[in-house]
């Protein structure tokens, strides 16, 4: 896991990042507090013809029927410069509602696709329940297998095949999923939250001592 | 009464000055030399050298004895050809009995000759055995001539080969020095069992393969030349005469009568006009058979080379045809495979995952910033980004 911002690992349960103090709060006071709406598939950037909105939509509509947990939805636009897309991803998925989502697709099964014309970037942000599922490199062949669309410019296109190609590792998971129990499954959910830490020495130091230091105070008070 | 007495005492008064002497064995040339000749009497008598100068000088003394031996009998050869003799070889000098005369009473050479008996003549119940019924199983050797572990591998190859074959094989062991009864008629014997079926009797005589007699149908004999058979004949005795073990040469003998035979069915095949259009139909059967086998056939029939060889292109067009076309086939599904693989699907029925337990992370609420991302500008100096 790494911050939003400075791309610096960052712990499971840091409540901030240990290089940078990035944290939601910090976000919300650069970018807002509020809510946002969003549609699912949002194009700021006005760079889909309506034809592929459509098959774009008709695509979202499968997955959702096949995934009915899991939040499908895509935002394009052109971004300012001093707006990163994992910086826009983690606010968007905090403080965003998608129109329509009920809340049994919340923000923390979604699967956001940010395509950022300005710097020509694709990116995915994920949320907890989909993070657990979907690991990078698997998130890095989805980009992949739509990148040949990106190039020629068939935007819609490329979103429906990388949301089809993150499908599939879903139905993977999904179907391991269902072979083992709720306990196995409550333990691999630890497993992977303690497997997770990958700081960097210097910053596990640190770490440590932002644990340890609340209760030298209360000791000391 | 005196004039007995004086007469006894007379006759005993030389014996008891003989037997005041000391025993000593005294050796006389014309005894000794015929009756212990060197070799115990085993070797032939062109190895022993000594003897013949012996046994030919007209003025030795052994010739004019007339207890002393004939050459013939003094020298006669005991060894694994026989005896011509009626008698039957019994063991000449056994462990422990010292030869009288020897000079030191050390027997220097301990020699058992093996004990044979003669085979007795093939009359009676022997000759029932042989001739009174037609044969049962295919290998007949009531007197067992032949080991037992042969006898049954024989029978099986025998019983094996009339499975697959038109011909049957019957084979018959009689022992080398024994012949078959005068009254006994083979081609009539065979004539009145085997009427019915394509059957080759064989009389083998034991360890002289020379001899072995073949008997066919009449049919059979009529169907093709003499010299056909002459050749089936000359191939099984060579490989009769390859080895020196009766139940051997049985064995090569029976085998390759059978290949033989199989060629001996294809020409019969081959001389009968109506079969020629089946015989074009038949697929062709490769099977092992000697060296010797297609050159009969080419001899005697060449056609069966010509329509051969245009079935076997005929046969390597077909086979090429087969393995091109799974290779084909065997492509065409691993590109489905593939194919369907690659293809995105909607299909499959709702997945609903099991629930998490999630730690927030960073103070978000449902994300923790988890992101990937790549560039798609292909202009210079634009680099993936993760």
């Amino acid at each position: 896991m790494k911050c939003p911002s400075c791309q610096r690992p960052v712990d499971h349960e840091a409540e901030s990042c240990y290089s940078c103090g990035y944290s939601e709060m910090e976000a919300s006071v650069r970018y807002g507090t509020n809510r946002v709406m969003l549609n699912r598939v949002h194009d700021a950037a006005a760079c889909l013809r309506k034809q592929e909105r459509d098959e774009l939509a008709t695509a979202i509509d499968y997955l959702e029927i096949n995934f009915p947990q899991i939040l499908f939805s895509a935002y394009l636009g052109n971004l300012p410069d001093d707006l990163s897309m994992s910086e826009l991803g983690f606010w968007l998925l905090n403080h965003g509602q998608v129109k329509g989502a009920e809340y049994v697709r919340p923000n923390e099964n979604a699967i956001l696709l940010i395509l950022d014309m300005s710097t020509r970037q694709v990116g995915i942000s994920l949320g907890y329940f989909t993070e657990s599922l979907i690991t990078e490199e698997e998130a890095y062949r989805a980009l992949l297998h739509g990148r040949p669309h990106l190039l020629n410019a068939e935007y819609g296109e490329a979103l429906e095949k990388i949301f089809l190609r993150l499908a599939r590792v879903l139905r993977r998971k999904g179907r391991k999923l269902r072979k083992i129990s709720h306990e196995e499954l409550q333990a691999q959910s630890r497993a992977l939250n303690e497997n997770s830490l990958d700081l960097m020495p210097h910053l596990a130091v640190r770490a440590e001592a932002k644990v340890e230091e609340p209760e030298t105070v209360s000791q000391s008070a | 009464m005196k004039r007995i007495l004086s007469l006894l005492i007379l006759s005993a008064f030389p014996a008891s000055l003989m037997a005041a002497k000391v025993e000593m064995p005294e050796w006389e040339e014309a005894s000794a030399a015929a009756a212990y000749e060197l070799g115990g009497g085993l070797w032939p008598t062109g190895i022993v050298s000594g003897n013949e100068t012996d046994q030919a000088s007209p003025t030795s003394p052994v010739a004019d004895s007339a207890d002393a031996p004939s050459p013939e009998q003094a020298l006669q050869f005991y060894g694994p050809g026989g005896v011509t003799g009626d008698e039957p070889i019994r063991a000449e000098i056994t462990e422990g009995e010292v030869p009288e005369g020897s000079p030191d009473g050390v027997p220097e050479l301990i020699v058992e000759a093996p004990a044979i008996e003669a085979l007795p003549p093939i009359e009676g119940d022997l000759k029932d055995l042989y001739f009174a019924h037609a044969p049962v199983d295919f290998l007949v050797d009531p007197q067992r001539l032949l080991t037992e572990q042969k006898s049954n591998d024989i029978k099986r190859f025998l019983e094996f080969h009339s499975d697959e074959s038109d011909f049957h094989i019957y084979v018959l062991v009689i022992g080398e020095t024994q012949t078959i009864p005068e009254e006994i008629d083979l081609r009539e014997l065979h004539r009145e069992w085997f009427e019915d079926s394509s059957t080759v009797m064989m009389l083998y005589y034991r360890e002289v393969p020379a001899q072995t007699q073949f008997v066919y149908n009449d049919k059979v004999r009529s169907a093709l030349p003499k010299s056909v058979f002459d050749r089936i004949e000359q191939n099984t005795l060579r490989e009769g005469g390859a080895t020196d073990l009766a139940p051997d040469q049985v064995e090569k003998m029976a085998i390759e009568l059978s290949i033989q035979l199989y060629w001996l069915s294809r020409l019969m095949e081959h001389e009968s006009k109506e079969d020629q259009e089946r015989i074009a139909a038949t697929p062709i059967h490769e099977l092992a058979a000697s060296e010797d086998a297609p050159e009969l056939l080419r001899e005697y029939a060449p056609g069966i080379f010509i329509e051969q060889s245009g079935l076997k292109l005929v046969s390597f067009l077909f086979t090429t045809l087969i393995v091109v076309g799974v290779i084909l086939g065997m492509a065409g599904i691993g590109w489905l495979v593939m194919w369907w693989r690659a293809q995105d699907r909607f299909a499959g029925s709702p997945l609903i995952f099991p629930s998490y337990q999630v730690i927030p992370r960073l103070g978000g609420e449902y994300s923790g910033g988890g992101f990937v991302s790549m560039s798609f500008d292909i202009r210079e100096g634009s680099n993936f980004v993760d």
